[in-house]
């Protein structure tokens, strides 16, 4: 089991530690029971994230202002990646769900790094405004909060499910996973038939547990950088706290633009590779 | 496989999973993917194909200048060949005409010189005889005047006549 302070948390506790009649109205089984503190910063990342679009989109004009510039930019770049990877005909359809989901992946876990993001909170206190380890935070990084992974890979893959039903039909997607390739016939060709039939029995695992593999892929990198981050910061006193956790920094910014790479990007080849009417493989690259 | 889904349950408690804190960060999603979807990459989409549009009525509108640059070029270049040949053409007959009037006004002027010079020839001829004559008449005069006085006579009008005829024969000679 995961520590208590590395889960999401109601407001339950944090509120328990205020007053006791708040914090009933928070409790687990309560109606706002769902109310974390990572949805919190969740929705302060959507508050971000759609203040700089409508700033990006006002007064949108064919020179562009220094926000629509990098909005289009950013645009622009995953839009060509998409279309490189999905083909020109779906890429218009799965852009925005695979945009949005790469802007709010990153920017979800780069706010994570933000100091007071995961360190500010209630533990056992060790003087004014001190203590020793953080056990309820006051905000938690979304993404190292498995709902909100598990949200996002179970969405993507309903899309999945959508666009692949209407691209190939459903019995293009049977024959598509477990029909024969090569065209062989006669007794060799019943044998590979009976082989591809039980491949396409792996295949409806290895796509069943698409969601899981990306939630968990994800979560898990953002939740163990965000746990050595605390680690280090702990160590060697007050300077150290300040100069141990730096290097792991840098390496966490790198790491949050890869896994929201990661993750657009393996959606992008689900839907490739589901919607593709060729006869090449259709294995994918579990990690 | 009630053995898998108490696994399944147990490994969600241990994640924090639960379906409320599921279904509210997935309602922030689509909430988010819908305004994105609607009010950001829609308008930037659509700029991005207007601006890629108007790069490409640029570019049609550039060739199409290029053309009709060469075509300009070709019909200027045509007409200043035509104007340097009209022009090669005047100066020629301008050329031609200058000559014509310097010969015709050579001529003139060397037929006035010649007329001036026969004038003048005239003009000392006239002026050179009526010197002589006075001359001769003066010197007429000068030896009848002599003679009259080595001879002590007086000449009368034939002897006069006849000394100054003699004498202007001689002065003539």
């Amino acid at each position: 089991m995961l520590p208590s302070f590395l889960q999401p948390t109601s407001f339950s506790p944090l509120l328990a530690n205020v007053h006791s009649y708040a914090s009933e109205l928070f409790t687990e089984s309560s109606n706002l029971g769902f109310l974390t503190n990572s949805l919190l910063v969740a929705a302060v990342v959507v508050g971000i994230v759609l203040w700089f679009a409508a700033k990006a989109t006002k007064n949108m004009t064919l020179i562009p202002h220094k926000a629509q510039n990098f909005f289009e930019f950013i645009v622009e770049f995953l839009y060509g990646q998409v279309e490189g990877i999905v083909g020109a005909k779906i890429a218009p359809r799965v852009f925005p769900l695979l945009a949005t989901i790469f802007i709010y992946i990153l920017v979800s876990n780069w706010f994570g790094l933000l100091p007071g993001i995961g360190t500010i909170g209630w533990g056992e206190g060790t003087g004014f405004m001190s203590v020793k380890e953080v056990h309820d935070p006051l905000l938690r990084p979304p993404t190292a909060d498995l709902n909100m992974t598990f949200g996002l890979s179970v969405s993507m893959f309903l899309v999945w499910l959508y666009i692949t039903i209407r691209e190939v039909g459903v019995w293009g997607f049977v024959v598509h996973t477990f029909g024969a390739k090569g065209g062989l016939k006669g007794v060799m060709g019943a044998m590979v038939a009976v082989v591809f039939l039980f491949v396409g029995v792996i295949e409806v695992f290895s796509i069943v547990f698409r969601p899981v593999t990306l939630s968990f892929r994800l979560f898990g990198n953002v939740l163990a950088g965000e746990n050595v981050l605390h680690t280090m910061s702990g160590m060697g006193g007050f300077l150290g706290s300040i100069l141990a956790p730096l290097p792991f920094y840098f390496m966490e910014l790198l790491v949050g633009l890869l896994q929201a790479i990661v993750f657009t990007l393996l959606s992008a080849v689900y839907i490739q590779l589901s919607t593709t009417h060729d006869d090449h493989g259709h294995e994918e690259a579990h990690h | 496989m009630d053995q898998i889904k108490g696994i399944a349950y147990q490994i969600a408690g241990d994640f924090g999973l639960a379906w409320g804190k599921f279904f509210s960060q997935v309602i922030i999603f689509i909430l988010v993917y819908t305004i994105l979807k609607k009010y950001a990459f829609g308008p930037i989409m659509g700029m991005l194909e207007q601006r890629r549009q108007r790069i490409a009525d640029g570019e049609a509108k550039l060739e199409k200048i290029g053309r009709d640059a060469a075509e300009a070029r070709q019909t200027s270049q045509a007409i200043l060949d035509k104007a340097e040949a009209d022009a090669a053409r005047l100066v020629k007959e301008a050329d031609d005409a200058a000559k014509a009037i310097q010969e015709r006004r050579q001529q003139d002027a060397v037929a006035s010189a010649n007329t001036i010079i026969a004038k003048a020839r005239e003009a000392a001829q006239l002026e050179q005889e009526q010197l002589m004559s006075q001359l001769k008449r003066e010197f007429g005069r000068m030896v009848s005047d002599a003679t009259s006085r080595v001879t002590g006579k007086v000449l009368n009008t034939d002897d006069q006549t006849r000394i100054n005829q003699e004498t202007s024969a001689q002065v003539s000679a």
